[in-house]
């Protein structure tokens, strides 16, 4: 056995080429057919009658009106739910306390529930027919078929984002940095801003952006809830329905590639943050 | 400024922590609460701190009751565990930290704080390191700017847990000589919290033995190594063979049968000869012996089957020419003899 050469051997866990080739191309068409082609259709179809139709599209005052409700939906449901998550991911990560279980459970109801039972919820709670319909007509408050049911629906859909991101960063750092700012004498605000949101704030921003977009992109629950009232309860999703419905094919793209756009830079912006997210975790591990 | 803690009880569900423990602390001393994990020591810690509140039981600080006093306004330096300093901030801002939070007519300028801060850097010996983050820090120099941390801020006493746990023996060594010429500089009341007894003996003016929530036994750490009051302090300070035996007219008599008392008698107190020279002596068979260090240790069986530690010096040893497999003659020197736990002689 002097001398003898060893055959060179693939690494243990490699597989042949022609395997790896198989799998590259089996994912790549697979991404072609159902997510690359869609998404160029959208803007085929949606410049299919030239720029200035395009353009000419968001001239429409009810897709104008479309598109002010969802940032104003958004621009409601996101801080909102920035409050409550950090307020739960606070609760949950760095207290003990009866019921904890059950608390993180309902966290995820709106993950679980489909948004169409969430809309009808609202329905049967505010509704003309529901529960308090009688009291909020007599008050002259509506909710369903208006703007304050869009919220509501679009809230409920949304709230689990911005805690589940912080959750398990708030649970793995634990209270040893808040609690030697009490000692050193930090007031409980004091500690929350200087101590706890500095080191959750990569965290918080992801979820923030998970949450402005599923904010701006739900259909089901806002469908029930809304009445579709052209110019008045439509969203963006809601309106691009209804101009398809209409055969008005190239709005409906119009409005539809807005909606990719924000997509897209959610997803740019995403991908820049979780890898700050990771390069925080890693930091994170480093010190501990 | 002294602690008192009295009658102290702190169960977490159906844990009991701490079990009616009193402690006196006298201003300006550093004291070692030393005891294996889970006897308590670190929720005493905690609770002299007011991170913890105790179930019953007052703590007093100069005599007064600081009990329902909350962990800011009870003005302790704690160092914690895992140092646990500001990750987001430089070494600077960690250590600024407590002086930033004061309300604002107590605050010094920002002026003041840089010279706080750099006489603070000059302390702990990293006044180069001032801009680093804490995870370009090694153990040793984060532990020593958690020090500087907590010592910012004036503390009226200085609580540390477990200052040198998570640190590599050398360094340990190191920081603990350190810890002890900086308390005599600084003089501030210091308390802390260890599972490594020669830490406590080295370091403390005062050791405070704890096991199973209690305090076992305090004193300096002369008097605990050298009269321990309990077979737990004894057994927990340093090496001991352990014997059953019985007490019959002054005389102490161990072997496999005899029961009744407990008696302890250090490794280094086994004198070992190749043949009887005296009345007082059991066989052993070596099993093991390590040459390697100052000491050399021979690990034997007795006559009644029992396992026994010897350490003799590398002279005695050379003499005796021992190998493993021989039989020996041992004679017990200055043993302890204890009855349930107290101590009988």
């Amino acid at each position: 056995m002097v001398g003898a050469i060893p055959a060179p051997r693939a690494p243990a866990v490699g597989e042949s080429a022609e395997v790896r080739y198989a799998l590259i191309a089996a994912t790549v068409v697979f991404l072609g057919t159902f997510l690359l082609a869609p998404l160029a259709l959208i803007f085929t179809v949606a410049f299919g009658q030239g720029v200035a139709a395009y353009f000419a599209s968001f001239r429409d005052p009810d897709s104008l009106a479309a598109i002010r409700l969802t940032l104003l939906a958004a621009a409601l449901a996101v801080p909102a739910n920035l409050v409550f998550g950090v307020c739960a991911a606070w609760a949950i990560g760095k207290f003990e306390f009866a019921g904890k279980t059950l608390l993180m459970a309902l966290i995820d109801l709106p993950f679980s529930v489909s948004p169409v039972v969430a809309g009808l919820i609202y329905v049967l709670l505010f509704g003309a027919q529901g529960a308090l319909g009688p009291w909020l007509t007599a008050h002259n408050v509506h909710i369903i078929f208006a703007v304050p049911g869009i919220v509501l629906a679009t809230i409920f859909v949304t709230f689990p984002f911005i805690a589940r991101e912080l959750l398990p960063l708030m649970a793995a750092q634990g209270n040893d940095e808040e609690e030697a700012a009490l000692t050193l004498g930090a007031s409980g605000w004091q500690t929350f801003l200087r101590v706890t949101l500095p080191n959750v704030k990569w965290a918080l921003l992801y979820g923030v952006i998970l949450c402005n977009a599923r904010a701006m992109g739900e259909f089901g629950a806002v469908s029930v809830v809304s009445g579709h009232i052209r110019g008045l309860t439509n969203t963006m999703p809601l309106q691009i329905e209804v101009l398809y419905n209409d055969y008005q094919f190239v709005p409906a793209f119009a409005v539809a590639s807005l909606l990719t756009l924000l997509a897209l830079a959610t997803l740019i912006i995403k991908s820049l943050v979780e890898w700050r997210v990771g390069a925080g975790r890693a930091h994170a591990a480093r010190v501990s | 400024m002294s602690i008192t803690v009295q009658n102290i009880t702190k169960r977490f569900g159906t844990f009991t922590a701490l079990e009616g423990v009193s402690l006196d602390i006298p201003s300006g001393r550093l004291v070692a609460l030393l005891g294996p994990s889970g006897s308590g020591k670190t929720t005493l810690l905690r609770i002299i701190a007011g991170l913890e509140v105790a179930d019953t039981g007052v703590v007093r600080f100069d005599g007064e009751d600081f009990s329902t006093r909350t962990a800011r306004e009870r003005r302790v330096g704690f160092v914690f565990q895992h140092y646990a300093l500001f990750r987001h901030m430089t070494v600077f801002e960690n250590i600024a930290f407590g002086l930033r939070v004061r309300p604002r007519g107590t605050r010094p300028s920002g002026r003041r704080i840089r010279v706080r801060v750099t006489e603070l850097l000059e302390l702990i010996g990293l006044q180069n390191q001032a801009g680093r983050y804490p995870s370009q820090l090694s153990g040793g120099q984060r532990q020593r700017v958690a020090l500087a941390r907590a010592l910012a801020v004036e503390p009226s006493v200085l609580l540390l847990d477990e200052p040198f746990g998570a640190l590599d023996a050398k360094v340990r060594l190191e920081l603990r000589r350190w810890l002890r010429q900086l308390h005599d500089e600084v003089g501030v009341t210091s308390v802390f919290v260890t599972h490594d007894q020669d830490e406590a003996l080295e370091v403390a003016d005062q050791v405070a033995v704890m096991n199973c929530g209690r305090v076992e036994q305090v004193g300096s750490p002369e008097e605990v190594y050298h009269r321990p009051a309990t077979s737990f302090v004894y057994n927990f300070l340093g090496n001991v063979n352990l014997f059953h035996g019985r007490v019959d007219d002054g005389t102490a008599y161990i072997g496999a049968e005899a029961t009744g008392h407990l008696v302890f008698v250090r490794p280094h107190a086994l004198e070992v000869a190749r043949r009887p020279v005296s009345a007082n002596f059991f066989r052993a068979t070596t099993k093991h012996i390590n040459a390697a260090g100052p000491v050399v240790k021979v690990e034997a069986v007795t006559e009644w089957g029992a396992p026994v530690r010897v350490e003799m010096a590398p002279e005695r040893f050379r003499e005796l020419a021992l190998r493993a497999g021989e039989e020996i003659f041992v004679t017990p020197r200055d043993p302890a003899i204890f009855t349930n736990n107290e101590r009988a002689g």
